[in-house]
């Protein structure tokens, strides 16, 4: 992903990025629709499982950050406000 | 190098279902059994039990040269005198030699491990070598409360064992000939896991588990810029992990195959069995020894593996707060059998198993030997059939704390 492309990004686009990243890790969420305020252990993420589904969603933005600064999220909404929030530093 | 995987043990799929822990959850943490720590037990009877075979190995010529003794610990016993003062006299170890003790969470079996191979390889004492014991036990007296604290935490209890690994490293390697030089290290602050009171522990298992993958990558890049020519496939026939559980290892070993080598998931499956399964076996039956894990995982790889012959074995090696490192040895068939000589493996099936009730009055009873006891007498006939399988084979326990001063005797 091109920079400029990675600063015009928006919520709603790496929300979708989350999701389709979860989508391929846990089963069974082939129909789930994503709210913010889904939780990906509620939804059946372990703790492995959830640190897979930020680094795919890291390599999808070419986002070379170390994982530390991708934890503390509470839900979904959150974990998309971090990245944005990283990509706008990057 | 000898491991001492405890006197007695739980079936943790028991303990899952006990603490009515879910169950796919826990199957993931890839654990079986757990050491755990009697009240007659503590990190210097470790230390010592793990020490003893090893040293009785030596004829008193090569004993006289233990030159230094490091003891690597986060269940230290007093903040100033260390572990290692205890272990010496215990050992009767001869009096020039340096004693010490190193704290990093469980990076410090590593940290140990590689100044006695810088003191060997310096040659300031030509012939002297090191002993180094890592040693740690959990009492499992978690810090209750406060927001930070992931539920997650509960899934420590069934992977916090007790055990001990005592390494001697000198100028003739027999078991495992360290690469000289190939270290990779990496090391920040975080607040993952951690004991900020002296006998609790607690910690954020996601962010611990992210800085571990964080650190697992960047110790290794590091190792390959400073080695040359490296391969993550293709350089080392091992791996060995810090194994907090084995669940752990096997999602580092699955994103590490992915980044390095961009490998597909059939040829990660195959992989992670061939290189990486042969190192956790140890480690699913004592559970998280922290400090001297790695070094647990790496006596069952040189145990276990199928060798051909020389073959390069990767540790990667991670202590919460943190530092890790990646460094490399060559083990070979011939120091495989003088490693089996230890039979760790019938060591950790002679111990004895506890039952759920047995374990639970271990736990009520954990406070009698605190941090900051001062006076006290445990109990050996607290579990009659835990001492009697140990008693004859003459292991060491705490037989007194007496103004604060421990008093250790051999069972016999």
């Amino acid at each position: 992903m091109m920079s400029k492309e990675r600063e015009m990004m928006t919520k709603a686009e790496i929300l979708e990025l989350i999701a389709k990243s979860a989508r391929e890790i846990i089963p069974g969420l082939e129909g789930h629709v994503f709210k913010e305020s889904d939780q990906l252990s509620a939804l059946g993420a372990n703790s492995l499982d959830r640190a897979e589904i930020t680094m795919m969603v890291q390599e999808s933005l070419a986002l070379t950050i170390p994982r530390v600064e991708l934890s503390g999220a509470k839900n979904v909404g959150d974990l998309a406000e971090l990245f944005l929030a990283k990509l706008k530093q990057a | 190098m000898n491991v001492f995987g405890g006197t007695a043990y739980l079936d943790v799929a028991e303990l899952a279902r006990h603490r009515k822990l879910d169950n796919a959850r826990f199957e993931n943490l890839l654990m079986k059994q757990k050491a755990v720590a009697l009240p007659y037990e503590d990190p210097v009877t470790f230390a010592v039990n793990a020490a003893k075979p090893v040293v009785d190995a030596l004829s008193s010529a090569e004993k006289d040269r233990i030159e230094m003794l490091i003891t690597c610990t986060e269940s230290g016993i007093d903040f100033g005198k260390s572990l290692s003062t205890y272990v010496h006299h215990c050992l009767g170890l001869n009096r020039n030699c340096r004693l010490f003790e190193i704290k990093q969470a469980c990076y410090s079996g590593t940290a140990g491990f590689q100044m006695a191979v810088n003191f060997v390889l310096s040659r300031v004492s030509p012939g002297a070598k090191a002993l180094i014991v890592a040693t740690d036990i959990s009492r499992f007296m978690v810090a209750e409360g406060g927001s930070a604290l992931t539920e997650d935490w509960s899934f420590a209890e069934p992977s916090g064992g007790a055990g001990a690994v005592a390494l001697l490293v000198s100028n003739r390697p027999h078991v495992f000939q360290v690469d000289v030089g190939a270290n990779g290290y990496y090391g920040y602050e975080v607040m993952d896991t951690c004991r900020p009171m002296p006998d609790a522990e607690a910690g954020d298992a996601d962010l611990s588990l992210l800085s571990y993958l964080d650190c697992c990558e960047n110790a290794f890049l590091e190792y390959r810029k400073r080695v040359g020519g490296v391969h993550y496939r293709d350089s080392f026939q091992h791996l060995t992990f810090h194994t907090p559980f084995g669940g752990m290892v096997k999602g580092a070993h699955r994103t590490m195959m992915r980044k390095m080598v961009q490998a597909k998931p059939a040829e990660i499956e195959e992989d992670f069995h061939r290189r990486v399964v042969p190192g956790m076996s140890y480690c699913q039956r004592v559970g998280n020894i922290m400090g001297a894990t790695v070094l647990l995982s790496l006596a069952s790889t040189i145990d276990n593996a199928q060798l051909a012959g020389p073959s390069r074995v990767g540790c990667f090696s991670y202590g919460s707060g943190c530092c890790s490192e990646f460094y490399s040895g060559v083990v070979t068939p011939e120091g495989q059998a003088r490693q089996r000589r230890f039979a760790i493996k019938s060591q950790l099936d002679g111990r004895y198993a506890l039952s759920m009730e047995e374990y639970e009055a271990i736990l009520r009873g954990s406070d009698g030997v605190k941090f900051g006891t001062r006076n006290v007498q445990p109990d050996i006939g607290f579990i009659a059939g835990a001492y009697e399988s140990g008693r004859r084979k003459g292991r060491l326990y705490l037989r007194e704390i007496k103004e604060f001063h421990r008093e250790y005797e051999w069972s016999s």
